[in-house]
């Protein structure tokens, strides 16, 4: 593994968007950050902004309202990026599975690499997603 | 060359020509004579720089004595004719002064002095002079120049009748003959005639464009400069009874004597307070700005306000080791932290200009305060790059004013894409008045440094005015060159630069080279032009100076590897660093964003709402209300001190 | 130049940002161990440099990467000069105008966290630029010259007389250091009001070259802070350490406060200690 790919793999900065999903996937991520799980042990940021982020963390159904919202903040996201499914909601639509307003999973807007499933996804669940995606990130790089 | 000749043309060819141009009408044959006063007032400022340097020791002149019997009525003439300019206004104030002036002249004249005083000599050619000389006519006949291609364009928006440019270059031109007479007169009888003539050139380009406003303006210059005429006479006053001659060297080497001339000193100090625009009069510089631009340019670069702190800089040796000039170090220093925190919240590009331009003199007025050969050496770096910077940035604005038809610094928002080419000669002015490696902001380092190694019980007051007031300086001039560079990529805008007018643009491009070689030279011009200067005022300059920079046994401020390294830096990149289309992404607005280009967000309804941003003003904290009354009283207060200390002195 | 600057020089280009980078990653552990966390591991802050290296680069504006490059130049410049012993005066001001490129690049777009943080980092710069000015002023006081050399020429250490000015540096550190409370033009760690204030249109490579920049800076101030008392040259390392610290708890303990409250404190309480010491060494030295 070259030194690069070692530090990409070393500092996952994470943006996390909510798209209408019932708040209860974005609090487990949030425990994730918490001394208890703490993920900055594993050099995991939580950002606030796309430019500076590598891992997408989406959370709830793509939504006809803003699924452009969740295209453009994917779009300001440089190279290399994952894109993390939080959730059922997230992979499939779940409990908002054809509603009026819901297109489906995330994956109907932007191209998804990690599927973490659970209603709500459990904190670990969600860590080992962001290791699942790390991996996916380092397999991209080898291949 | 002989030096009376050299001294004649430098004085009376701009005269001359200015009258000439009092009955040119055609544009052709004007522009012929700009051009050509222009080049032969340069060349000669260049000819006298390099005969004073040359010799060493200041030379005298003297003039055939019937010229100072014209110059005297002259004088009476110029009251005569403040006298109607008050009547005619109805502007009480100026006729009172210039009557009061009028009586002082008459008893000074008729009473105190005997029938033929001749003083010796009536002009004195030093460094000193030579290089206001060298800022006078170099750069204002740039301005001049700049001036052929601003006016016409000017009164286009007028819509006159007949055009008022004979009169305009009148005075304009005429300007830098009487200014060069000021810096090299050596008899104070000459030198306040010169003095007065200023005021009225000033009086007649301020209210050029005869608006009630530019009228209003124009009399509160008048009335201001008069204070100061009124001071210059009592000055000459004390000066005649303590040592009973009118000659400038006499005061600086009579200075020994002791108290006695330190209130004439003082009232002198007053005179070029009021010239110089300095708290509490900074208002007639404020408001002298509805003057077509060049006249801007002119009065902050190299003309009239320079002339106040030239003398100042010329009676400093006069004043070393005095309470007085304590005081002024203090005073300078005041006027430079109160213009720099008032020029925060200015919206509107001349004002702020204007303010940089108090608090740059004020420095050097503390400068001459601190007296040492290092503040002195400052003090000259300073007035010959603020002159350079500030003549540069006049005449920018002016460019941008008639692009965009104003003035306000919000509208000039991302001109970098709209006028590139005047954007980036604006963007070099004001980074040359704000940051380091340039000349300006070297005189301030070297300021602050004088200002330590001073021994008086005051300065740690200066340095803490002078360390607060850069750090605002440095606000103001960066928010303003953020309102420059705000852009939106990729935008296709309509481009302003569709006429580049070859004497606007020759001039200003000419500045910015000049201003950028004489800074990366700076070390090599205190050498050769400054240290001299310091040296014939009276001083034994410890500043060490060679190419690379200069400084004095305290410090030293090597040039280049800052020009180098931020030059390399920052064009480097712009020059190698090639973006494709497919690069640019949208600025982060919450993912709510449209094209790059488009620079709008999706509001209700997801209709497009255009992205706009404001520049950063803080007037709630330093607004002008606020704090101008507090700063007047203050400014107003540290005069009457100044005026107190030298009179108990005396 | 010769031979030993030349190698001082290299020695301070490449070793300044290792040791910067260090002392990031020292902060981010203990900031996790003061919260009861594990932390990340020391060297994480040279992992998040390479990898900022390694993105792809997306611009919203071409300027930015020109001023980000600026910032780095004008700071690596100050440290070097400040390691060669060059005047300390020069130093901060040319530190001053990399501080501006920061905000000019975070101007050159229409951005409005940008632009924000740019404001508020205007802000901090009026805010701490002339306790640095008043610092060497005050050193040089002690000293009598305004090199960086002259302080190792002195008999003893300068906190003795200078420590009201020192109280006065860590106040502008806090500032300098982005630490609460008055990390205000760029919300560091995971607050995200202002987005990322000033860094927001930086990306990729650009905001790898400012996250090297702070490498350098962070060292300069240290080492600034080292002068107080560098002889001996260990106890003004302490003193250092002691300082990096203080800013960390501090940092924590903290919660940020508004522009108005940085302005005010710096000033009264930074610019009035530093210009009491300075009075008094004027009176005394006037007195000898
Ligand atoms: S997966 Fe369950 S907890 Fe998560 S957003 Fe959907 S409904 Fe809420």
């Amino acid at each position: 593994m070259g030194l690069l790919t070692k530090a990409r793999v070393k500092s996952p900065w994470l943006l996390h968007f909510c798209s209408s999903s019932c708040n209860g996937c974005d609090i487990e991520i949030l425990a994730c950050l918490t001394p208890y799980y703490d993920v900055e042990r594993f050099g995991i940021l939580h950002m606030g902004n796309p430019k500076h982020a590598d891992i997408l963390l989406v959370t709830g159904p793509a939504n006809r309202r803003n699924y452009k919202v969740l295209q453009n903040l994917y779009a300001q996201m440089p190279d290399p990026k994952v894109v993390v499914a939080v959730g059922t909601c997230a992979c499939t639509g779940g409990v908002f599975h054809n509603c009026y307003n819901i297109m489906g999973g995330i994956d109907k807007v932007i191209p998804v690499d990690v599927y973490v499933p659970g209603c709500a996804a459990r904190p670990e669940a969600i860590i080992d997603g962001v290791v699942l995606a790390l991996k996916k990130l380092r397999g991209e790089l080898e291949e | 060359m002989r030096l009376d000749w050299l001294v004649a043309w430098l004085v009376l060819l701009p005269i001359v020509a200015g009258l000439l141009s009092l009955s040119v009408y055609r544009s052709t044959l004007r522009k012929a004579l700009v051009l050509g006063t222009a080049a032969i007032l340069a060349f000669m400022a260049v000819l006298l720089a390099a005969v004073t340097l040359g010799k060493g020791s200041p030379q005298g002149l003297d003039t055939a004595p019937w010229l100072s019997t014209l110059i005297n009525w002259l004088d009476f003439a110029l009251v005569a004719y403040f006298l109607y300019v008050g009547f005619r206004w109805r502007h009480y104030l100026v006729a009172g002064l210039a009557a009061l002036q009028g009586v002082l002249l008459s008893l000074l004249e008729f009473w105190q002095l005997p029938h033929g005083l001749t003083v010796h000599p009536t002009f004195l050619l030093d460094p000193l002079a030579s290089i206001m000389v060298l800022v006078i006519s170099v750069i204002g006949s740039l301005i001049c120049v700049y001036a052929l291609d601003y006016m016409p364009e000017h009164e286009a928006h007028l819509h006159l009748e007949r055009t008022r440019q004979p009169l305009f270059f009148c005075f304009l031109v005429g300007f830098l003959g009487v200014m060069n007479g000021l810096v090299m007169a050596n008899n104070l009888l000459w030198l306040f005639f010169f003095w007065e003539m200023t005021t009225l050139c000033c009086y007649e380009l301020i209210r050029h464009d005869r608006t009630e406003e530019a009228q209003a303006s124009a009399l509160r210059a008048l009335w201001m400069n008069l204070i100061g005429g009124v001071a210059c006479v009592l000055a000459m006053f004390l000066i005649y009874r303590t040592l009973g001659t009118l000659s400038l060297v006499a005061v600086v080497q009579e200075a020994s004597l002791g108290g006695a001339l330190l209130l004439p000193l003082a009232f002198l100090s007053l005179t070029a307070f009021t010239k110089a625009a300095q708290v509490p009069f900074q208002s007639w510089l404020l408001g002298a700005m509805v003057a077509p631009t060049p006249v801007s340019a002119l009065l902050h670069s190299s003309t009239m306000v320079k002339a106040g702190v030239y003398l100042v800089l010329r009676l400093a040796p006069a004043l070393f080791g005095t309470v007085l000039s304590s005081a002024l170090a203090v005073f300078g220093a005041f006027v430079y932290l109160a213009a720099s925190l008032l020029a925060i919240s200015q919206t509107v590009s001349k004002r702020v200009l204007a303010l940089s331009t108090v608090a740059n003199l004020g420095l050097i007025i503390a400068c001459a305060g601190i007296n040492t050969d290092l503040a002195l050496a400052a003090a000259l770096v300073i007035l010959i790059f603020h002159a350079l910077s500030k003549g540069l940035l006049f005449m920018t604005v002016g460019i941008y004013e008639q692009q965009l038809g104003s003035r306000d610094i919000e509208v000039m928002e991302g001109l970098v894409n709209r006028s590139p080419v005047a954007a980036v000669v604006g963007i070099v002015g004001m980074l040359s008045m704000a940051f380091v490696p340039f000349g300006a902001v070297l005189g301030k380092w070297a300021s602050l440094e004088a200002a330590a190694t001073s021994t008086s019980a005051w300065f740690p007051l200066v340095a803490a005015f002078i360390a607060v007031g850069s750090a605002a300086s440095l606000v103001f001039w960066v928010k303003w060159l953020g309102r420059l560079l705000s852009t939106v990529p990729l935008r296709e805008e309509e481009k302003l630069e569709k006429r580049k007018g070859v004497y606007a643009y020759g001039t200003v491009l000419g500045l910015t080279g000049l201003l950028l070689v004489a800074s990366v030279l700076v070390g090599g011009l205190v050498r050769e032009l400054v240290l001299p200067a310091v040296t014939a005022l009276g001083y034994q300059p410890q500043v060490a100076a060679n190419w690379s920079g200069w400084g004095s046994p305290y410090g030293f401020f090597t040039v280049w590897p800052v020009f180098l390294v931020a030059g390399a830096a920052l064009l480097l990149p712009l020059l190698t660093f090639r973006a494709r289309r497919e690069d640019y992404r949208p600025v982060y607005l919450c993912g709510e964003n449209l094209a790059v280009e488009e620079a709008a967000f999706r509001g209700i309804g997801d209709q497009p709402v255009p992205l706009e941003t404001g520049g950063l003003y803080l007037s709630a904290s330093w607004g002008e209300a606020r704090l101008n009354p507090w700063i007047n009283l203050l400014g107003l207060m540290l005069l009457l001190v100044i005026l107190l200390v030298a009179g108990v002195g005396a | 130049m010769n031979g030993t600057n030349g190698l001082l020089v290299l020695a301070v280009l490449i070793g300044v940002p290792l040791l910067g980078g260090f002392l990031r990653g020292v902060d981010r552990k203990l900031t996790a161990r003061l919260q009861g966390r594990i932390g990340p591991p020391i060297w994480q802050p040279f992992y998040d440099f390479l990898k900022l290296m390694g993105k792809k680069t997306l611009i919203s504006s071409r300027a930015t990467l020109a001023w980000a490059c600026g910032y780095l130049a004008l700071t690596l410049l100050a440290t070097v000069l400040f390691f060669l012993g060059q005047d300390l005066l020069a130093v901060v001001l040319i530190l001053g105008f990399g501080g501006a490129c920061l905000a000019l690049g975070a101007y050159s777009v229409r951005s409005p966290y940008a632009h924000l943080g740019a404001n508020r980092e205007l802000l901090q710069m009026f805010a701490y630029e002339p306790v640095l000015l008043l610092t060497a002023v005050a050193i040089f006081l002690k000293t009598g010259s305004f090199q960086v050399a002259s302080v190792f020429r002195q008999e003893g250490a300068l906190i003795h007389s200078l420590w009201p000015t020192f109280l006065a540096v860590l106040a502008a550190l806090t500032i300098k250091m982005r630490k609460s409370p008055f990390d205000i033009a760029a919300s560091e760690h995971a607050h995200q009001e202002l987005v990322r204030g000033v860094y927001t249109e930086y990306s990729g490579k650009s905001l790898a070259l400012i996250e090297l920049a702070h490498w350098y800076e962070l060292v300069l101030l240290l080492g600034l802070v080292f002068l107080f008392w560098a002889r001996p040259w260990w106890a003004g390392l302490l003193l250092a350490v002691f300082s990096f610290f203080l800013e960390i708890l501090i940092d924590n303990i903290l919660a940020r406060l508004r522009w108005r409250t940085m302005l005010y404190f710096t000033w009264v309480e930074g610019m009035g200690l530093a210009l009491a010491n300075i009075v008094y060494l004027n009176l005394i030295r006037g007195l000898l």
